[in-house]
């Protein structure tokens, strides 16, 4: 999920009284499912995106690795790249670790990574939402480092660590924070077509502190690592080219491959995924809704927006759009100044722009990559001014399997959301990042299960909140008809309690896509996703 | 004014504060919000005042530290940003400090307020945004030996 990017009342303090124990404390029920130790086996390709502690300030970190489960509760081995704010660390070794897994797909996760030539546990809470792939949050807090951050992991395919794997169209997005001092928001979204090593071919839209470039060339290559040759069989590990910045990467398959920026001082991150042939090649293929989610920042603070709308060939309709702009939030419902466009020269690249009528000087602009026709990355261009509103980049989608109802919108789900909430370790308090992971039963619409939530200011996660709540649908679920929106409450419950509200748009019955609509002093979007 | 900027990101300001209370404050009628909705260097002004609140995560918008300021026009909201900058500068905000706010007003839904880039106390400066407008990072104030050190991260 990307992140961006993004006020509780109930500070700090909330959490860290409960995880204190004793009276009062709420305990979520036995977890009942059909997940055991063995649903986590073989090689997965994980990342994280968050924040790290070391005793000198609180930094950007993101990760990229693979870890190896043997089915049993036991990490065998591993390695990871590691970037914290603009300073990577590279192949680092996992010696070993373990992990556990509750019935309900909720566990733990702990990679033993050597540093310096010194093994230090990094912790994670995970959720599984399949033996193939699921989400984590990291919950380390030791003496050595707390960090936190939200992310997931996806199985390998170890047949296919290759340089020649990677081959044909890929879509990417990648963001983070730029090289410069200080740094500033950076996103790039784009495609390139890889041949056994070289980029043959691409093209990409980048927003760098708030400064365009648009459809620019994309040259590069992947590559083993030279000074770490056996991570490419071993791994899926090597060192990828483009446009001059280099990347660690690891192949998950011949369908995705995760990138870490390694040079420049910057620290930008992502995923390219295969294009398939089915991206529209012309507007007039595109007959479908969409809902999209993008995170980043404003000039006023952290921003989400998560938002849908209808394409009938050029035609755009029912746009909504819900904004959490550092703490305000604004409801656009428009028809004004509607198009979409794909381009040419670029299969699957295309933009789209509306206005909402309360702010005609900054009409709606964005770019999208589609690497299929029901799936894509999209980055936001509005400007006001000729300068950037924001930096914010993340996922559309199409959305199907409507009428969503409390018949198909059911079962059990993952559930994660990562972004800056009020916080208040003793005496300052602070707006800083917050992850929460979870898993839910959705009966009738109503959610029970059980959380874990890291508000890094504490320096320490909270485990095993009671969680509940509720989702609310207008309509077919679609939230087509303007003022009408899908919300949902998630409340959790330690020795006190929270509830946060969102908003929440399905892209399908099995995954949405939400932002938090009330508590100014939050900026959370996240992702509920169905476990198979 | 003349200023010059270290690597870190703070700023050391080369003259004495005296010759900054000389002048007024800039803050007049907030343009049009509709103009608003992107920070631009070139519209940028300075306030001088008095500390009257300041507070490490105020309950105004938006998400941020805030401060009060008592300036020739009137007391001023002023959004600083990340209050972790603040502390990674060392630079601590009390009422009665005189200071000096270099920004310019943003809009945040309909309405606007002073977004600060610049905050100085004294001969001591914390840039809280970036020239672009977006906010800075307690990273952005860590010195080359600081930074070299977060390769031990995992």
């Amino acid at each position: 999920m990307k992140r961006l990017l993004l006020m509780l009342t109930a500070g700090a303090a909330l959490w860290s009284a409960a995880c204190g124990g004793g009276n009062g404390i709420a305990v979520p029920p036995p977890p009942v499912g059909k997940y055991t130790l063995a649903n986590l086996n073989g090689q997965y390709a994980f990342v994280t995106n968050g924040e790290s502690f070391t005793g000198v300030n609180a930094v950007a970190l993101a990760r990229t690795g693979s870890f190896t489960a043997d089915g049993m509760g036991n990490i065998t081995t591993g390695i990871e790249d590691v970037n914290a704010a603009g300073a990577p660390s590279l192949a680092l070794q996992i010696s070993g670790g373990n992990y556990t897994v509750n019935a309900d797909g909720r566990g733990t996760l702990t990679l033993n990574v050597v540093s310096g030539g010194v093994a230090s546990p990094i912790n994670f809470g995970i959720t599984l939402t399949s033996s193939n792939d699921g989400l984590m949050i990291d919950e380390t807090s030791t003496s050595a480092q707390s960090s936190t951050g939200s992310g997931n992991f996806i199985k390998q395919n170890s047949g296919s660590f290759a340089i020649a794997s990677i081959a044909g169209p890929y879509v990417f997005d990648f963001s983070g924070q730029d090289g410069f001092s200080p740094s500033g928001p950076e996103s790039i979204v784009g495609e390139f077509t890889a041949s056994g090593g070289p980029i043959t071919t691409g093209v990409e839209d980048v927003n760098d502190n708030g400064v365009f470039t648009t459809a620019a060339a994309v040259s590069g290559s992947f590559s083993a690592d030279g000074v770490n040759l056996s991570t490419l069989p071993g791994f899926g590990r090597g060192i990828a080219q483009l446009n001059g910045v280099q990347y660690a990467f690891y192949i998950v398959d011949a369908s995705r491959v995760r990138l870490l920026n390694i040079s420049g001082g910057a620290m930008l991150s992502g995923d390219a995924v295969a294009q398939s042939n089915t991206a529209p090649a012309n507007v007039s293929s595109i007959s479908s809704s969409f809902v999209f989610i993008v995170a980043g920042s404003s000039g006023n603070g952290g921003i989400t927006r998560v938002g849908r709308f209808t394409a009938n060939g050029a035609t755009v309709t029912n746009v909504l759009v819900d904004t959490n702009n550092s703490g305000q939030f604004i409801k656009t419902n428009t028809t004004n100044n509607t198009s979409i466009s794909l381009d040419a020269a670029n299969l699957g690249r295309g933009t789209i722009t509306f206005t909402d009528p309360n702010f005609a000087a900054a009409p709606f602009k964005f770019v999208f990559y589609l690497s299929s026709a029901t799936q894509g990355v999209i980055q936001e261009t509005t400007t006001n001014g000729n300068n950037a509103v924001d930096v914010a980049d993340g996922s559309i989608a199409a959305q199907t399997g409507s009428p969503f109802t409390s018949s198909n919108i059911t079962g059990t789900y993952a559930l994660n959301w990562s972004g800056l909430s009020l916080q208040n370790n003793g005496s300052f308090s602070v707006h800083d990042e917050e992850d929460l992971l979870s898993q839910v039963v959705v009966t009738s619409l109503g959610l029970s299960g059980a959380a874990d939530i890291f508000q890094f200011q504490n320096g320490v996660p909270v485990f095993d909140l009671v969680t509940s709540g509720a989702i609310t649908i207008s309509g077919d679920g679609t939230s087509s008809t303007a003022s009408n929106r899908n919300t949902m409450s998630v409340k959790l419950v330690k020795s006190n309690s929270t509830t946060v509200n969102f908003v929440v748009y399905f892209v399908n019955p099995q995954l949405a896509f939400f932002a938090n609509n009330q508590d100014s002093h939050r900026t959370v979007a996240g992702i509920l996703k169905a476990q198979q | 004014m003349a200023t010059t900027r270290s690597k870190t990101g703070i700023f050391v300001i080369g003259i004495t504060f005296a010759l900054c209370i000389s002048a007024s404050a800039q803050e007049t009628k907030l343009p049009d919000a509709q103009q608003l909705h992107s920070y631009s260097v070139s519209r940028e002004s300075f306030l001088l005042g008095t500390v009257v609140k300041f507070e490490s995560a105020s309950s105004t918008l938006p998400m941020g530290a805030h401060l009060v300021l008592q300036t020739s026009s009137g007391p001023i909201d002023v959004h600083l940003g990340d209050a972790k900058v603040l502390r990674a500068g060392h630079l601590e905000l009390n009422p009665g400090d005189s200071v000096r706010i270099v920004g310019e007003p943003l809009a945040l839904g309909d309405s606007t307020y002073f977004a600060a880039r610049i905050v100085q106390k004294g001969a001591q400066a914390v840039a809280v945004r970036n020239t672009r407008g977006f906010l800075t990072t307690p990273a952005s104030l860590m010195s080359p030996a600081d930074k070299e050190a977060l390769r031990g991260v995992r």
